[in-house]
């Protein structure tokens, strides 16, 4: 309980520390987002007229007075979950943009995350019970030459490939104009369609490092002292691999897996740079490059708190997972 | 026909990149019905190696290049995993070094009997099993970190035994345990093998054990048996000059005169062709033949030798010999004592769940340090000895109570203070692998402390490296300064972590185990060597050991320590001879002892 509490005390400290932070670096970086709109607005050359740019700023709501009553202004929005409006999706809340995208990157993204857990777990664990074999040679090498390739390049191929020389599904975007978001059948196997590259790429590179891992893990294990007495015990082969071998690897593995959960929420920015897909990632670039300060402090706090969040169950499994540890949870 | 039958067994070890090595070569040998045969070698001699190929448990790149084993008419060699699966655990089952490792960490202790069990489709008792080996059937629901290392032991030596085998192998069951503890789990399975009637193969370095535990005793030296033959017989009448070596290496802390002997030099380098006797270049009494016969095991006395002279070993020729020798030494100590430590206490807190506890890890000690003289701390694991090294070090400071050194406070010293006392104080470490950085020469290791301490520059402080090399025996010292650790054997990485030791020109020495993971036979090498510094140079030297023998014969005081406490304390030869704390006998008495199987 006390470790709990203790978890918890830390995980609100660090929230605190990431909402500081959060509200402190857009106003550390140079420009002001309304002179850009003006200047977009009104073509780059020309001058830039204060009154204008006033008047921007009173649209949006920018923010006034000194940086203190501004950050406590801001902690109060924020624990009411106000995060104000975006200046470029004017004038949606942040919040309704954000749980827009929301969807798109947690299935995408959550669904291609776990399945590369499962398939690199289990294919890792599967190379190290066939180790020093063919078997494991293959998945190996394998996967540690299809690792050193550049993601973007193996995206491009992929949309060449499938999108562009044999037409099976969409190169670009979530859905296509044909359809529109809803809960009919035409949207959503269109969705799937389009989905389907970006998910392909993600799970060609996404099982790599828990095979690499699990294996190494594994191979360790089994090479450990309780593994040779299960040997000697006469246990089954499937027993040794299972309880004295996978049982243990996969620990550090889960952990690993815990906290790239939390990466979800801020979504794969070059997957869907490249497939333009409508998920988060995507927004996150498009607010830094619009400098749309709402957005962007909004999407930041949402992957802190999803990183930190994933920390937190990650120690939590890890107590429940390792018996090592688990007395210190449970005390 | 004999329960094992071992026949021209060899293993060798094919790593990709280096040369292969004949771990064990051409070794036979046979255990009967209920026989308990010890295996005795030091490190790298192969023992542990033949030990998993008769269980058939070599991992690569190790494989038997060579021979058979039969265990009960099967021929374990040859059969298949699943072929052998019947005869494991059920007819012969083992339990390995004393480590947290031989039970599987995420499950309960029970959970790994029931594993043996189902696997066999065995029925089994395992609280019984537990009540057995003096442990709680209650430890049945933890898991393996919740217990201490003894009851590990115990718990593997039970899980072993639940199928009741034939034959159990023991591989260095009691190596790492304290002494005490070692004790109980030796008498534990001396009893029931006496009521179950197993076969035992009993392999370790320690003579002490093997002595005192086995009916016949194996030799082994360089993946070969050198010698075969009764315990009893083997320590009335050795036949190898290596054995007797070894048992020179033995003695009994309370005898009257106490010497060892050691053996000088290392074993062979096996990845290379070997001919002639392989034990030559260390033996004391090698003659011409040596050189090119290589010399079956023949029979020789009630056993067996690998020996040109067969046996028949010459008087002359002992192995060389270390006894202390040193004035009467229960005259005051001369001289002002170097380091004071008065009423010292040294408290942990430690944060489990809701409390704190405080552990108390040394209370009210006291005793000095005196120049050319040798203090030892003798106790179990956990009776304080390396908290009060580190209190004396500086690198902890005293809860209450002073260390001084001099009329400086060691307790109140800090930064840079604290960095110009360490050059007065330096220390030994136990692990001589450890200690060094395996990516520096011992040039470097040597120049360092050397430069920072003594402010030498480059030159001078290669040439005073040197110097240090000569003096802990390196020579010629421009062999080594270029050398790295893995270069070198465990006997000359120590002498090189004594040599760095030494270099700031210390007056204070802390020893903490310095020979407890080295060969027994180059042990009092290394005793005698530093004999000779603290002597020679008139340091004042901490000495840290649970081994009672070596602090008869290095120490002029001893400290006897339990739970943080000294229990008693005096000269060398009185507490050690005439002990009078209740503890210290209970100390005395677990050693084991040769004379118990005469």
């Amino acid at each position: 309980m006390r470790y709990f509490l203790r978890r918890a005390g830390f995980f609100a400290a660090t929230l605190w520390a990431a909402v500081t932070l959060n509200f402190l670096i857009p106003r550390l970086q140079p420009g002001d987002p309304a002179e850009a709109i003006v200047a977009r607005l009104s073509g780059r050359s020309q001058a830039i007229d204060p009154a204008q740019v006033a008047a921007v700023r009173t649209m949006l709501g920018a923010p006034d007075g000194t940086l203190l009553t501004q950050y406590v202004n801001y902690l109060g929005a924020v624990l009411r979950g106000e995060f104000g409006v975006s200046y470029t999706y004017f004038p949606y809340p942040v919040t309704h943009m954000i749980g827009q995208a929301l969807w798109w990157t947690v299935i995408l993204v959550g669904v291609t995350h776990v399945l590369s857990f499962a398939v690199g777990t289990l294919l890792g664990a599967w190379a190290a019970h066939r180790r020093n074999t063919r078997a494991d040679s293959v998945i190996t090498l394998g996967s540690t030459f299809v690792g050193t390739l550049p993601f973007f390049w193996l995206a491009l191929m992929l949309i060449y490939l499938f999108a562009i020389t044999l037409n099976w599904f969409p190169a670009r975007g979530g859905y296509g104009p044909g359809s529109n978001p809803g809960w009919s059948w035409i949207f959503f196997s269109d969705a799937f369609q389009h989905s389907v590259l970006p998910a392909l790429a993600l799970l060609i590179v996404g099982p790599i490092g828990w095979i690499i891992g699990m294996r190494n893990n594994m191979v360790q294990t089994l090479g450990e002292d309780y593994a040779r007495l299960a040997r000697a015990k006469g246990l089954p082969q499937r027993r040794i691999a299972l309880t004295y071998g996978a049982r243990i690897a996969i620990l550090p593995n889960v952990t690993g897996f815990a906290m790239a959960l939390g990466g979800i929420l801020g979504g794969t920015v070059l997957v869907e740079s490249i497939f333009n897909y409508p998920g988060l990632g995507r927004m996150m670039l498009d607010s830094v490059t619009n400098r749309d300060y709402p957005l962007m402090q909004a999407l930041f706090l949402f992957i802190t708190i999803g990183v930190l969040l994933a920390n937190f169950l990650a120690d939590m499994l890890y107590g429940v997972l390792d018996p090592r540890v688990r007395r210190e949870v449970a005390a | 026909m004999a329960l094992l039958e071992v026949r021209e067994l060899s293993v060798t070890y094919r790593p990709r990149d280096a040369a292969h090595v004949h771990a064990v070569d051409r070794v036979g040998f046979d255990v009967d019905e209920g026989e308990f045969v010890g295996l005795l070698g030091e490190s790298g001699c192969g023992k542990s190696t033949l030990g998993n190929a008769v269980l058939r448990l070599l991992d690569k790149p190790a494989a038997i290049s060579g021979g058979s084993v039969v265990f009960d008419g099967v021929d374990v060699t040859h059969a298949s995993e699943e072929d052998l699966r019947p005869l494991r655990w059920a007819r012969i089952s083992t339990v390995f070094q004393s480590s947290m490792n031989a039970l599987n960490p995420v499950i309960t202790v029970g959970a790994q009997f029931d594993d043996a069990f189902r696997a066999h489709d065995a029925q089994g008792d395992a609280a019984a099993l537990m009540e057995m080996v003096a442990l709680d059937p209650d430890v049945l629901r933890r898991y393996p970190h919740e217990l201490s290392g003894g009851m590990r032991q115990r718990a593997a030596l039970a899980l072993a035994l639940a199928l009741r085998p034939k034959f159990v192998l023991l591989d260095e069951p009691t190596t790492g345990l304290d002494v005490v503890v070692q004790r109980t789990i030796l008498d534990r399975l001396r009893e029931l093998r006496a009521e179950l009637g197993f076969a035992v193969l009993f392999i370790s370095h320690d003579l002490g054990t093997v002595m005192e535990m086995a009916d016949r005793v194996m030799v082994m030296y360089a993946g070969e048996i050198v010698e075969d033959q009764p315990a009893a017989a083997m320590l009335t009448r050795p036949l190898h000059p290596y054995t007797r070596g070894l048992l020179g290496s033995y003695a009994d802390p309370r005898a009257a005169e106490v010497s060892v002997d050691y053996v000088p030099g290392r074993p062979p380098d096996l990845s290379r062709e070997q001919t002639g006797c392989r034990f030559r270049e260390r033996c004391p009494v090698a003659v011409a033949a040596c050189a090119t016969t290589h010399p079956p095991l023949a029979p020789a006395g009630p056993g067996a030798v690998r020996c040109v002279l067969g046996g028949d070993l010459p008087e002359a020729g002992q192995a060389r010999a270390f006894s202390p020798d040193r004035p009467e030494l229960t005259t005051t100590a001369p001289g002002e004592p170097v380091v004071s430590v008065r009423e010292v206490v040294k408290d942990y807190r430690v944060r489990r769940g809701w409390r704190t506890t405080v552990t108390r890890a040394v209370d009210r000690v006291s005793f000095d340090l005196r120049p050319g003289r040798v203090t030892a701390l003798v106790g179990q694991s956990g009776s304080g000895k390396t908290t009060l090294a580190r209190l004396v070090t500086g690198i902890e400071r005293p809860t209450s109570g002073t260390v001084a050194f001099g009329d400086l406070d060691v307790g109140g010293l800090r930064g840079r203070r604290l960095t110009r006392y360490r050059r007065h104080v330096q220390i030994v470490f136990q692990d001589p692998f450890a200690a060094l950085n395996p990516t520096r020469t011992v040039g470097y290791a040597l120049a360092r402390p050397l430069r920072n301490h003594l402010g030498l520059g480059e030159r001078a402080a290669v040439e005073k490296a040197a110097e240090l090399l000569e003096a802990v025996g390196l020579h010629p010292a421009e062999q080594y300064l270029d050398k790295l650790p893995h270069q070198l054997s465990g006997g000359q990485r120590q002498r090189v972590v004594i040599a760095r030791a030494l270099a700031p020109e210390p007056s204070v020495l802390v020893a903490d185990e310095p020979i407890s993971m080295l060969d027994v036979s180059i042990r009092a090498e290394i005793l005698q060597l530093l004999d000779r510094l603290a002597r020679d140079r008139g340091i004042a030297m901490l000495y840290i050991t649970h081994d009672l023998l070596s602090a008869r014969l290095l120490a002029d005081e001893v400290i006897v320590l339990r739970d943080g406490r000294v229990v008693e304390s005096g000269p060398a030869l009185r507490v050690i001879r005439h002990a009078e704390h209740a503890y210290t006998k209970l100390l005395l008495d677990s050693i084991p002892t040769l004379t118990r199987t005469l």
